[in-house]
């Protein structure tokens, strides 16, 4: 599905990500770990076309996506849900969820989306009149996952979707992936601290510093010392 | 009655201002320095067609709106596009300034400095209102930026259009995310700003006559009017800009009229240190102030 090959990013002249290359099974869930500044929302948002690699290929089906802007990869499947949520917090709940299928010109398709959306998230659908600025924290990253979702995407991509969560609602979190993966998304997501993401996780990379210094199967991380210590709480 | 209508009228021309200043300011947080100089060009535009090509009053303002669009999409293109992230740079300070100062020379250059007589609308034809003898011109002047004002906020309230104009106000990046692009979006309000300054600029080129020189007699008032209502509030622009209309319409009765144009700055300057976010950010308007972005 998505295949990341000798990928550098630099920020003017800061190099922060050295040729990392990893790999994304279609169906899978992925997960890259890594803690403060390792440089995984860069990789995220370089290949959501947020930012430009310096070097380096993403084949996503087979293309080169590289340097492709963010509104055609959103035509051709794939979606970040990004740090921090990124609502848009003046827009009600309806219009955030409208916003997320912004390229969608068919309106019966966005129509059966956004009831399945609501399906899926009674809450969302009580608070639909609402502007998202008053949602509590986990309703704010159902609803950009919900937003994430209108165009049907292959590739869901997300940032930290654990970040700043009560341990209860982290667990909605992972369970609703789980769901979204039964569906047939590959799901691909960075967090510091692993745990959740671990047990949903068919693969694992560690990112250190802009480098990947580890990458395999869920036992394969378990079994490694090294990596419980600095990426798992309590396993 | 006469002086109302008046006020009301010039007022809807300031308001007009300001929302061509706030369509801008609001999606892209910075001051189109240079939207004063579209004004005066869509007066001066439209004045040059109906006098020296005979065009009638309608024709011409559609070739100056459209002159104005087609300015207000070079000043883009030129003086902010090019500066790239406007958050770290106040480049376009100089470049917008810049602009507007090429364009008054320009203009004097083709129209000459002479002030010139603007043909009314409906050939300054007077119709009798609530007893008062008033310009069937000024009642188009209010009709016609009221029109402007509910058509805008309607698009930007309802319409698809709308909704990513404001998202790309609060977070362009995000917007990108969402498959918008941020650029164009920016681009039409821009192309809108001009648009409005245009017709601004060709309903009171009548009462102020055509001169490059409308620059600053009649763009600082639209920007005490945006000043007045808040920057980068659009529905402040026009109470904003019918305030500043009615003030200036009623205090006129009681100064002489040199001191008139500098009553607008004196209420600029209140304002700014009283209530610096715009009379909208005034308490009373917003009892029902929502909770913050939790992040
Ligand atoms: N816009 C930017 N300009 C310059 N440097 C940046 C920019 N964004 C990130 N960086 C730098 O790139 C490095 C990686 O940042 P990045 O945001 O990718 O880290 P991260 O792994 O997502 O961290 P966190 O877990 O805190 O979100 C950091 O050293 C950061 O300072
Ligand atoms: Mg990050």
């Amino acid at each position: 599905m998505l295949k990341v090959e000798n990928l550098t990013i630099a920020y003017g002249k800061t190099e922060v990500v050295h040729h990392v290359s990893f790999d994304v099974k279609k169906g899978s869930v992925v997960t890259i770990a890594g803690a403060n500044g390792a440089g995984k929302s860069t990789i995220l948002n370089t290949i959501v076309g947020l930012h430009r690699p310096k070097e380096g290929s993403i084949l996503y089906k087979g293309e080169d996506i590289a340097r492709k802007a963010p509104d055609k990869l959103v035509y051709k499947g794939i979606r970040l849900v990004p740090e921090g949520r990124q609502i848009f917090p003046e827009h009600t709940v309806e219009e955030n969820i409208l916003l997320g299928a912004y390229v969608e010109k068919d309106a019966k398709k966005i129509r059966d989306r956004m009831d399945e959306m609501y399906d899926r998230f009674p809450r969302l659908k009580e608070r639909r009149k609402q502007i998202g600025g008053t949602l509590s924290g986990g309703e704010q990253q159902m609803l950009a996952i919900a937003r994430a979702l209108m165009t049907g995407p292959d590739l869901l991509i997300l940032d930290e979707p654990s970040l700043g969560l009560a341990p209860i609602i982290v667990k909605d979190v992972f369970k609703l992936l789980t769901e979204i993966k039964q569906t047939g998304v590959t799901i691909m997501l960075v967090e510091q601290m692993v745990d959740n993401a671990l047990s949903i996780s068919d693969y694992a990379y560690v990112l250190e510093t802009g480098n990947i210094v580890f990458s395999g199967t869920k036992d394969e991380v378990k079994n490694s010392d090294d990596i419980v210590k600095a990426y798992l709480g309590n396993v | 009655m006469q002086q109302l209508i008046f006020g009301l009228a010039n007022g809807s021309i300031y308001a007009l201002m300001a929302l061509s200043i706030g369509m801008v300011s609001s999606t892209t947080g910075i001051v189109n320095f240079a939207y004063a100089s579209v004004v005066m060009m869509g007066a001066m535009v439209s004045w040059w067609l109906m006098v020296i090509y005979q065009f009638s009053y309608i024709p011409a303002l559609f070739v100056a709106i459209a002159v104005s669009i087609v300015l207000n999409i070079v000043i883009y293109e030129t003086c902010v596009k090019k500066l790239g992230n406007l958050l770290d740079n106040v480049g376009w300070i100089i470049t917008l300034f810049g602009a507007s100062i090429i364009l008054d020379n320009i203009a004097r250059m083709l129209f000459g400095t002479e002030p010139q007589a603007f043909p009314y609308l409906f050939g300054g034809k007077m119709v009798t209102f609530f007893g008062a003898n008033i310009m069937l011109h000024e009642l188009m002047m209010i009709t016609i930026a009221v029109v402007i004002g509910v058509a805008y906020q309607t698009i930007i309230k309802k319409t698809r259009f709308g909704r990513a104009v404001r998202a790309v106000a609060f977070r362009p990046a995000t917007s990108e995310l969402m498959g918008i692009k941020s650029e164009k979006i920016i681009l039409s309000c821009f192309a809108m700003a001009g648009a409005v300054a245009a017709i601004g600029g060709v309903l009171i080129a009548p009462i102020t006559f055509a001169s490059y020189t409308m620059t600053y007699s009649i763009g600082l008032k639209g920007f005490a009017a945006a000043v007045l209502g808040g920057f980068g509030n659009t529905k402040g622009a026009f109470i904003g800009g019918f305030l500043l209309g009615l003030i200036e319409a009623f205090i006129s009765i009681f100064v002489p009229a040199g001191i008139k144009d500098s009553i607008s700055f004196v209420i600029m300057i209140i304002v700014i240190i009283f209530l610096p976010g715009g009379i909208m950010s005034a308490k009373i308007f917003n009892r029902n102030w929502s909770a913050a972005e939790k992040v």
